[in-house]
């Protein structure tokens, strides 16, 4: 068999296989190992794909998440862009569950208290001026109309350190536990 | 090789790089020969995914350089070649080898009882 033999079909599971690693390494191993590793695999997918076809090719090489892990274990960058993305939206997502039960709670106690026509308005962890959040919110004077802070300087800075430390700490606790070298 | 002709896969991965040395101490290869070498030598069952990525293990501790290579069959093969600092390795290795073989053998060649004996009082 030779590359002409290879049938667009093949081809498009050769690319499928080399794009499913490529989604498991992009944004944690850098840009050109991370080219130099999917040209090899390419390379070699299209080589055995022509002995013993596609299929077999790409079901030679086992678990393609396995075999992504273990490209990451030998080339992951200090820096992961994926768990920063990952962890800043975990942290906009607890900051606004957290927003809402307090505007709850906030509204609760507003009818317990027995509101009249007025709204009222709250805001949590005001030290550095009004408006910097990330907990606030207004209850309307009929108590079923409400605002909850969706954006705020503190949100910003939250969900910016989240991505710091979620881009970083992989590296951080690799260095720390790293085994030392064995004595001579 | 087992009589069932089967390897166990942990075994296997221990001995992956100094098996891939060895090949690579004959002669230059890429990925998938060095895959195809290994399934001619019996093993079978080891993977291509699990021979790449022992490739650029030992080409980050330094015991094998590469060079690409273009290829009639699309994009350039990736050879790789024992460095001087792979054969040193290889060599080191080997004698470890030959040496837990043979602490190990006169134990393994003796035929399993069917039950261990009680310990003395």
């Amino acid at each position: 068999m030779n590359e002409g033999a290879l049938t667009k079909k093949e081809r498009m599971r050769i690319e499928l296989a080399v794009k499913k690693i490529n989604w498991e390494l992009d944004g944690r191993v850098p840009r050109a190992r991370r080219r130099q590793i999917l040209n090899e695999l390419r390379s070699n997918l299209t080589e055995a794909a022509q002995h013993v076809g596609a299929e077999q090719a790409v079901r030679q090489l086992g678990d393609l998440k396995a075999l992504a892990n273990s490209y990451l274990e030998l080339y992951r960058s200090r820096f992961d862009a994926r768990a920063g993305a990952f962890w800043a939206f975990i942290a906009y997502a607890a900051i606004q569950l957290l927003g809402f039960a307090l505007f709850l709670a906030f509204r609760a106690g507003v009818a317990a208290g027995g509101a009249h026509g007025a709204s009222y308005s709250f805001e949590l962890w005001s030290g550095f001026g009004s408006g910097f959040g990330p907990f606030a919110g207004k209850v309307g004077a009929d108590g079923n109309t409400f605002e909850v802070l969706i954006g705020s300087p503190a949100h910003i800075l939250i969900v910016m350190l989240a991505f710091a430390i979620g881009s970083t700490y992989r590296g951080i606790l690799a260095r720390l536990t790293k085994p030392k070298e064995a004595l001579p | 090789m087992p009589e069932n002709g089967v390897h166990d896969s942990q075994l296997l991965k221990g001995v992956l790089s100094l098996a891939l040395m060895r090949l690579l101490a004959d002669r230059e290869s890429y990925g998938y020969e060095l895959v195809t070498r290994l399934h001619e030598l019996g093993l079978t069952e080891v993977q291509d995914g699990s021979v790449y990525p022992a490739l650029g293990r030992l080409e980050r501790d330094g015991h094998v350089t590469s060079r690409l290579v273009a290829s009639t069959s699309g994009a350039a093969r990736k050879y790789y070649r024992l460095s001087a600092e792979g054969y040193a390795a290889l060599k080191h290795i080997e004698l470890a080898w030959q040496s837990l073989v043979g602490a190990l053998d006169p134990m393994l060649s003796k035929p399993v009882p069917a039950k261990p004996k009680e310990a003395l009082p």
